[in-house]
């Protein structure tokens, strides 16, 4: 008998493989493929994975319309290295968050976590003066330019212009440190050049080379 | 009504108009939309943290041609009403409290997704806590929204019990009873799928906080 909707989504509730899918409504692969395909479509799932690593299907009873564009947590999931897990969707409506203006927001964050995995953005920055707008906007900018340094330390990241650099080196009056109180024991040399307290250390960086 | 399109160009327009940043909490039926659990509302339930954010979208409200309604005609003589302001669409516009209800930190904590319309952030309330907000009012369509989330999502009732004991806390009101009254309507009456043990568990808190209420009255607590 072919069960509803609801039912399927009952019995599917949480994370799944296609296997799992195939055994929990007992049908075959394909069949389960096809069933998954049905509910995507309806938005009552999210997909992870993919390609190398095996495709991991999240199915909830609650369909969270996704209107707009990703935010921060969805830009930097998208493109750094280091993931983050939010326990709330946070997009954005109207316009699309640059990957400039999230590297800014990350700062702006405060947050340990935020802040490391948008090291991973640095990257793919194509537009080194919209960076240094952003930047100059919330006045963030020896944090931007020491934060730059630091990813090249890690991951490739193109050359920023030197326009923009001795732009964010000029910057007066702004806070010394990123995170409260926290400071490098490993990077002196970028916390001197910049005037900001790096709250990294190498240890902290390794993900980035896993 | 309003419905999710209209309500997003509606926040849109909003968000473009208003000068600076302001935050605010969005809860029953405009919440309801974003999870897909309501098609239309008749309002817009806006709740927010601080005065200047919110007198910052009443004085907008008001120039894009809102008119301020008397709160008695649908309120009468309740606590903690909220700002109504009306043109094709209602906005209740409340700060901090919800009636009888807190916006607590727990609830905020439970933020289920973020909306930036350019200046104007809505954050979404967790379903559980889109049931406490309705536990403590007469109103039937209350009910039937509670009956349609409870369906929609797979609620963790944990949270339902802890919060409303934290808003006994937080409030004059034995909020567990409200729960407990709810809820027994609900299971009754409408034959939600609420576990009998969570009924029991809520009950066991009920009577031990009217207990405890009854030994030392000089704590102000009220049933209504």
């Amino acid at each position: 008998m072919k069960k509803s909707i609801e039912e399927n989504l009952k019995e599917l509730e949480g994370l799944n493989t296609i296997d799992l899918i195939a055994k929990k409504l007992n049908v075959k692969k394909n069949t389960a493929i096809k069933k998954i395909c049905e509910l995507k479509k309806l938005g009552y799932v999210e997909t992870q994975g993919g390609g190398k690593q095996p495709r991991l299907y999240t199915v909830s009873r609650t369909k969270i319309i996704s209107i707009g564009n990703p935010g921060l947590y969805g830009i930097i999931n998208k493109y750094s290295k280091i993931k983050l897990v939010t326990s709330f969707n946070h997009r954005i409506i109207g316009r699309e968050l640059s990957i400039e203006e999230a590297i800014v927001r990350a700062i702006k964050s405060k947050e340990f976590r935020v802040i490391l995995a948008s090291l991973g953005l640095f990257n793919k920055i194509k537009n080194w003066h919209k960076l240094y707008h952003f930047a100059e906007k919330e006045n963030v900018r020896r944090k931007v330019g020491a934060l730059y340094d630091l990813s090249r330390e890690t991951i490739k990241v193109r050359r920023m212009d030197s326009k923009t650099r001795n732009l964010l080196l000029n910057a007066k009056q702004e806070e010394k440190y990123i995170i409260e109180n926290m400071k490098s024991k490993d990077f002196k040399d970028i916390e001197k050049t910049w005037k900001v307290y790096i709250p990294f250390n190498k240890a902290d960086l390794e993900r980035y080379k896993e | 009504m309003i419905d999710i399109k209209q309500q997003n160009e509606l926040f849109g327009l909003i968000g473009e108009k208003i000068k600076r940043k302001i935050e605010c909490y969005v809860i029953g039926g405009s919440a309801m939309m974003y999870y897909g659990m309501k098609d239309a509302t008749k309002d817009i339930d806006l709740v927010f943290e601080n005065e200047k954010d919110m007198g910052e979208l009443v004085h907008l409200l008001k120039d894009l041609g809102y008119k301020e309604k008397d709160t008695k005609i649908l309120y009468l003589k309740k606590k903690n009403t909220p700002i109504l302001l009306e043109r094709e669409t209602r906005f209740d516009i409340f700060l901090d409290k919800i009636i009888s209800t807190v916006l607590s930190d727990t609830m905020k904590e439970r933020t289920r997704a973020v909306y930036e319309y350019n200046n104007l952030i809505i954050k979404v309330i967790s379903p559980e806590d889109l049931i406490i907000t309705k536990c403590a009012t007469e109103r039937a369509g209350d009910r039937k929204d509670a009956l349609e989330i409870m369906k929609k999502t797979n609620i963790n009732w944990d949270i339902i019990i802890k919060e409303s004991i934290h808003q006994a806390e937080l409030t004059p009101y034995l909020f567990p009873v409200f729960l407990l009254d709810f809820l027994s309507e609900l299971k009754i009456d409408l034959k939600a799928d609420i576990p009998k043990e969570i009924l029991n568990k809520i009950r066991k808190i009920s009577e031990d906080m009217l207990e405890k209420k009854l030994k030392n009255p000089r704590k102000k607590q009220t049933l209504s």
